[in-house]
């Protein structure tokens, strides 16, 4: 049973190999990779059992209990909910949600991934984004904080943060002091949590969370839950001046913060404001444009150095014409119209040779003398078997609204891969499990294929065989026979149809956690004050 | 719990009938505003807030600095004061300057806004009565004093979680003062995130604030003084003030003697600590 992909990257090789490119796709625990030269590869290769035995065999030294463990290796995977490629497009670094990690990996010359580092965050990661350099990763999590840690841990570091190297704050041992003395003012409450506090400090078991023992920043935090991060970086404009580097962030309380680079995150640049409900994705344009979008009924369009709003675009609409024209679509999404409601999990900017953008006041002249090369987005919904194009400051009267793409399933995920010079072709990501316009029902028999591709014409997307014909092992094989998500469930080794049965609803319940997400960000008004 | 139900149904008795008289002079009484101590700033409260300070009505918190009322009194002849946008309707003639934040039954409100009469001071509280009692407070003060010279039209009070929304009520470099008294404590250790001050919320405090405007600090409970001395001053936009120039300061007066929990202190003979940071400049880009 083949799951669909919930996250897919692509790297398009150097202009000089225009033809080469590199599709990455993370499906539930496993990242499946194939080139255009037809090599693939899934990672993890083998039985996870496998390796982890013969490191035990190797090691003499090891104690026989230890052994008895690894031999019965509780089968702890993660599904993955982030991948992000390195700029030069060497390494790929991909967060999963339940165990919180981020793996960096190298892409070797035959798709192989050779896995470098395992960072594990306090917190769960949403969104992640490199920086400019590739020095630094930025991670912003469940609990609103963003952390930049090293994109390659230095030997240096991993080893002055083992434990019992002193550096490590929570765990050195200090007389124990309470955190206010019985003469201050409190409230029941607080004076009972102190009384526990003096009891547990007495029983000299103060239980501390393990700190994350690698180099790592706290830069910036929201107190709210962060759902995406964008970094990018803007020449100064002015002679000599120097480039400017830009952390923004979105949350679940309706925030665009714009902060200034790694190096100085704790200054707050400033706020894009006009969401009314969850922001779930940002995207820089090609032309230095960001569009934002999550439970509105609009995406805005911002110039995001000036805090202020270009337009407003009604992606409910267009998602509502978009149903009325196939039947079955109506009948489930629009039964009860009034109370529709969107749910933005995709933002895409479609590639496209512009000149780089230089300033803020650039940005402004840009899309006025450029008006017929403006910039095209495409957006996918929640639950919406179609991308949705908008032309943005494609005309100086604002942005036009294109033509829906139709899928074959709910759309999950888009890159662009540039299969000969000046060509562009998008891979969408399709959900093959659930039946198209639902996020619940499952459909009778799953279909076969996990992605679609479309070249773009453009005035308009127009099914590409040429790159699908390259990808039918990435589409249709690749784990087709294996339980790829972690479903939190063990797999017992006696099957019977009854466990069968239970296994596949569980992986069938994991697979939707993993997918659909994005609405449940929206706030149900609280009964409490 | 017929005692709660008997509790709630006085309050809302007692609420009606000072809401029936418009004029009515006489302060609220404190008992019916009471209401549990934390209330959790994580949580969706069913909060109102604007999208951002330009969508903020602020002429129904300070009527007397209402930009329509201006109007219509210049356009007095002029047909066309109808033509007022919607902005113009809720805008002020002048910003708030002064924010105190968790603001309590506001006693440091009552006790400043005399004594900068020409300066916009604004509470902002999460707990709803509390926040109800301040503002009826406003109402009667307001209407006691009515025909004086004074009469505490610079002070209002809302409710809010600043925790999540001050940058939706107050523009970049707006505030002058932000005053934090007697911050919940929140002892325990994996509750640190809802303190009132950490390193990050502090970017939030330095965003709204002018370089130059001076943050307060007091609390009786010396660990957390210690945090909040911390977490400023690690924090690059603040610096710490000195004691001398502390000492001097006309408000940090104010803020001990004046608050509910500054009182409170007071009775019990316990300490306080205060602690005061200025906005720096933002640095050159790095
Ligand atoms: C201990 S009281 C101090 C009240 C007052 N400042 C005084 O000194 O008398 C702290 C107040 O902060 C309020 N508070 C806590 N978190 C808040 C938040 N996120 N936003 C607004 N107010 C908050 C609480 O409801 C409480 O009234």
């Amino acid at each position: 049973m083949p799951f669909p992909y919930q996250c897919i990257q692509a790297r398009n090789s150097g202009e000089r190999e225009a033809a080469g490119w590199t599709l990455f796709g993370a499906c539930g625990s496993r990242l499946v990779v194939q080139s255009s030269g037809g090599s693939n590869f899934v990672w993890p290769s083998g039985k996870n059992n496998v390796s982890e035995e013969k490191e035990t065999e190797d090691d003499t030294q090891e104690r026989p209990e230890k052994r008895i463990k690894l031999s019965h290796p509780p089968e702890i995977k993660s599904n993955f909910c982030c991948l992000s490629l390195s700029n030069d497009k060497q390494h790929i670094v991909a967060a999963t949600a339940e165990d919180k990690c981020i793996r960096v990996f190298k892409i070797e010359p035959d798709c192989r991934l050779s896995e470098l580092s395992q960072r594990c965050m306090p917190r769960r990661p949403c969104a992640i984004a490199i920086t400019s350099d590739d020095s630094t990763i930025l991670c912003a999590d469940k609990f609103g904080d963003v952390y930049a840690l090293p994109l390659f841990p230095s030997l240096e570091e991993e080893r002055s943060s083992t434990p019992n190297s002193g550096h490590n704050e929570a765990t050195t041992e200090k007389p124990y002091v309470p955190a206010a003395s019985m003469l201050t003012v409190h409230s029941g409450r607080n004076r009972k949590v102190l009384e526990d506090q003096m009891k547990q400090a007495n029983l000299g078991k103060k239980k501390t969370k393990e700190p994350m023992q690698f180099k790592h920043e706290l830069l910036l935090g929201h107190v709210s839950m962060l759902t995406d991060i964008a970094y990018t970086t803007i020449d100064a404009g002015v002679e000599g001046g120097k480039p400017r580097s830009f952390i923004l962030t979105a949350d679940r309380d309706e925030h665009i913060r714009i902060s200034r680079g790694p190096s100085q995150a704790y200054i707050i640049e400033g706020f894009c404001q006009g969401h009314e409900e969850f922001i779930s994705r940002l995207c820089l344009t090609g032309s230095g444009l960001l569009v934002s979008g999550g439970g509105d009924d609009y995406i805005y369009v911002w110039d995001w150095l000036n805090s202020r709003l270009i337009e407003k675009l009604c992606i409910r609409d267009t998602v509502i014409q978009f149903a009325r024209t196939n039947p079955e679509l109506a009948a489930s999404l629009l039964a009860d119209e009034a109370s529709f409601k969107i749910a933005v999990s995709g933002i895409w900017s479609v590639p496209h040779d512009q000149p780089k953008v230089r300033s803020s006041t650039d940005i402004v002249y840009m899309r006025l003398s450029n008006h017929l090369q403006g910039d095209e987005i495409l957006v996918a919904c929640e639950g919406i078997p179609g991308l949705f194009r908008f032309g943005i400051g494609g005309t100086p009267g604002g942005s036009a609204v294109g033509e829906a793409i139709s899928l074959d399933g709910n759309a999950l995920g888009v890159v662009f891969v540039c299969p000969t010079t000046g060509a562009c072709t998008a891979v969408v990501s399709v959900d093959n499990l659930h039946k198209p316009g639902s996020t619940t029902e499952v459909r009778e028999q799953e279909g076969p294929f996990r992605l679609q591709y479309f070249s773009y014409q453009g005035d308009h997307w127009e099914a590409d065989t040429v790159v699908g014909g390259k990808l039918n092992w990435f589409s249709s094989r690749a784990l087709a026979d294996t339980a790829s998500v972690a479903n939190g469930q063990d797999a017992g080794s006696d099957m019977t149809v009854e466990t069968e049965k239970a296994r596949r609803a569980a992986d069938e319940k994991a697979v939707r956690d993993i997918l659909y997400g994005i609405a449940n960000l929206r706030k149900r008004p609280g009964t409490e004050d | 719990m017929p005692g709660e139900a008997g509790k709630r149904l006085k309050r809302e008795a007692y609420k009606k009938s000072i809401n029936n008289e418009d004029q009515n002079t006489s302060l609220p009484q404190k008992r019916f505003y009471r209401q549990r101590a934390h209330a959790n700033p994580f949580s969706d409260h069913t909060l109102a807030y604007p999208k951002s300070p330009v969508d903020m009505n602020w002429a129904t918190h300070y009527p007397a600095y209402s930009v329509a009322q201006e109007k219509e009194a210049e356009n007095a002849a002029d047909d066309e004061s109808h033509d007022q946008d919607q902005t113009s309707i809720k805008a002020i003639t002048k910003n708030v300057e002064i924010a105190d934040i968790g603001c309590g039954f506001g006693g440091l409100l009552f006790a400043l806004a005399p004594k900068l009469p020409d300066t916009l001071i604004l509470g902002m509280e999460i707990r709803t009565s509390v926040t109800e009692y301040v503002q009826e407070k406003i109402r009667a003060m307001r209407a006691q004093n009515s025909s004086s010279a004074y009469s505490y039209q610079n002070v209002a009070c809302l409710r809010a979680n600043t925790m999540k929304f001050l940058p939706n009520f107050f523009s970049k470099a707006q505030l002058s003062k932000i005053f934090l008294c007697f911050p919940d404590p929140h002892f325990k250790q994996r509750k640190h995130k809802a303190r009132i001050v950490s390193y990050t919320l502090n970017s939030e405090y330095a965003y709204v604030m002018r370089p130059g405007g001076i943050v307060y600090t007091i609390t009786d409970v010396e660990d957390l003084h210690k945090w909040m001395v911390d977490h400023f001053e690690k924090h690059p936009s603040f610096e710490r003030v000195g004691e001398e120039e502390q000492e001097a300061d006309e408000c940090v007066k104010v803020m001990r003697t004046e608050t509910e929990e500054g009182k409170k202190v007071e009775r019990n003979k316990g300490l306080k600590f205060v602690a005061c940071f200025r906005r720096c400049e933002n640095p050159p880009w790095r």
